[in-house]
């Protein structure tokens, strides 16, 4: 009954989702900007000489993952609603921006100088995300 | 003196046993997402795995008979052997979500690809096993977990407004499946069924009396009390530094982060030090539980204290466990993901584990005079009431929030 019950549940994990909705864009831009918050902490360390390089490399590198990830599945979606693809393609260019940023604390894992710049970027790539948000929520001034 | 040193090594290894991935992961996850909200959870989660422990221990000190011999005993074959079926499951999970946590602390130590460190990791494991006595294998990992208390001093260097933080001990509920959600994982973290499948095989593996009962006793207040502590304080360390960021951690490596933020290089080693010894003692707990239960339920001879040569078939499951183990841990699947699994469907498995125990040990022709007085009894019918209604809401839950994802 319980491998039933798993496998079930596993087969309902794994059927994908079809079109992309409104709520899912939405929670998908969120996604970034906690990666780019993430990338944040993780690049604070880099700047402040208070981390492990191996630590920040391997970090930047599955955070940079997870952003890149995020962006192709945002470009690759079929939207509900036609009227939110600036916002999407918008994102798509944060997940990218995120992304970079992400690569290159991996490749400079131990300077302090890029790890501010990074830092400082991925602040900035935050408020992007943000903005999208608050635009899809219809929050935007 | 030597009482002492039995009950600190005792309540060290309780430490080891009780702080593992999924309390790892859904601690920091309820904080970041809840601020201080779920504390409550956790501490009602470390009472309920306090008071079960306790029973299974005593049972075993005093019948010389572990859980899952006590549930074959009292449930009979069939439900008997649907308990061997879903704990096993659950076991499995857990083996390769805590051998994937071993591979992802090494990996974030040594930047080196992961798949090949959950291969030596298990190697690793098995030779500390095979060198390593029962007793040395739990003050192994237990003393290595206590570098996680640099999350308690992290708490204290981050100051957190502690009006905000006795607030979350009140119990709160909120009408969100994802609140409910974390509300059943926090809780079920708490209490994983290999603990107690550990906790009483090791008390036979020991050689516990009913002169131990004072020190089962000891143990599972203050040991599980102590794990308690850990998760409460990773709860606020997470809800203070993440969830004003709105940072969503899905990585084992984020939990790390407070205490490089607060201690430096420092505060990062001995964090990552303290979650290795915390999921490598978790990957030995629950891949021996997973072979305790089989050779429990099939009658072998079991017990690490017997060797491979006179207990043959548990050391071969064993060892089968930490393969599939293994297997499952390489399949390109989350640790994080398969922890989350594991914990939530280990609530479906909570019932079929806590009620014999509950039974047997409130029985007094089986107890005689060290059966469940009044507290024990209140206790312990309370949390089975709330493991039956978690264990209802377990799965739904998982389908409404897609595993926790909102």
């Amino acid at each position: 009954m319980a491998l039933g019950l798993f496998l079930a549940v596993a087969a309902l994990f794994s059927s994908g989702c079809g079109d992309l909705s409104n709520d899912e864009l939405n929670r998908g831009v969120e996604s970034l900007s906690a990666l780019a918050a993430q990338g944040q902490l993780v690049a604070s360390g880099v700047a402040r000489d208070a981390t492990k390089s191996t630590y920040a490399r391997v970090m930047s590198r599955t955070l940079g993952e997870e952003a890149e990830h995020e962006a192709e599945k945002l470009a690759d979606a079929t939207l509900e609603e036609a009227e939110t693809e600036d916002q999407r393609h918008a994102a798509v260019a944060v997940a990218g921006e995120i992304s970079g940023l992400l690569s290159e604390l991996q490749t400079y894992p131990g300077d302090e100088h890029h790890g501010a710049l990074v830092q400082k970027h991925l602040e900035e790539a935050q408020e992007k995300a943000d903005a999208i948000v608050a635009q899809l929520s219809g929050d935007a001034p | 003196m030597k009482v002492i040193l039995k009950i600190a090594l005792g309540i060290i290894a309780a430490i080891g046993g009780f702080l593992d991935i999924g309390d790892l992961v859904f601690n920091t996850q309820a904080g970041a997402l809840y601020r201080y909200d779920l504390l409550w959870a956790v501490v009602l989660g470390t009472i309920g795995i306090a008071v079960y422990a306790e029973m299974s221990g005593r049972v075993a000190a005093v019948s010389g008979r572990p859980v899952f011999d006590v549930i074959r005993m009292r449930l009979g074959f069939g439900f008997g052997l649907l308990a061997l079926i879903a704990s096993t499951l659950v076991n499995l999970l857990t083996v390769a979500a805590e051998l994937g946590g071993i591979a992802i602390v090494l990996e974030l130590l040594f930047d080196a690809p992961y798949n090949m460190f959950v291969v030596t990791g298990a190697i690793a494991l098995v030779a500390i096993v095979a060198l390593l006595p029962f007793g040395g294998l739990e003050r192994l990992f237990g003393y290595g977990g206590l570098a996680l208390f640099v999350v308690v001093a992290t708490v204290f260097h981050q100051n957190p407004d502690w009006g905000d933080v006795a607030h979350g001990f009140v119990p709160s509920l909120d009408s969100s499946t994802l609140y409910l959600y974390f509300v059943v994982g926090v809780f079920a973290a708490a209490l994983m069924p290999y603990e107690v499948h550990f906790y009483s095989s090791g008390a036979i593996e020991e050689g516990w009396t009913e002169e131990n009962l004072k020190e089962n006793r000891l143990n599972a207040i203050l040991g599980y009390g102590i794990g308690g502590v850990l998760s409460v304080a990773l709860v606020i360390v997470s809800g203070y530094l993440f969830h004003p960021l709105g940072v969503e951690p899905s990585d084992l490596g984020t939990v790390a982060l407070p205490m490089q933020g607060a201690f430096g290089e420092t505060g990062l080693l001995l964090a990552l030090g303290g979650m290795f010894f915390c999921v490598g003692g978790a990957a030995i707990d629950s891949s021996f539980a997973a072979s305790y239960n089989l050779a429990q339920f099939l009658g072998w001879e079991w017990g690490r204290y017997q060797g491979p040569r006179k207990a043959p078939r548990f050391t071969a499951s064993w060892l089968v466990f930490l393969l599939l183990g293994i297997a499952i841990a390489e399949s390109g699947i989350n640790p994080v993901e398969i922890t989350e699994y594991s914990v939530v469907f280990s609530v479906v498995a909570l019932p079929l584990t806590y009620l014999p125990v509950l039974l047997i040990a409130g029985d007094r022709s089986f107890m005689s005079d060290h059966a469940n007085g009044r507290i024990a009894a209140t206790l312990g019918w309370l949390y089975f009431a709330v493991i039956i209604v978690l264990s209802l809401a377990a799965i739904p839950l998982l389908l409404a929030t897609n595993g926790g994802g909102g």
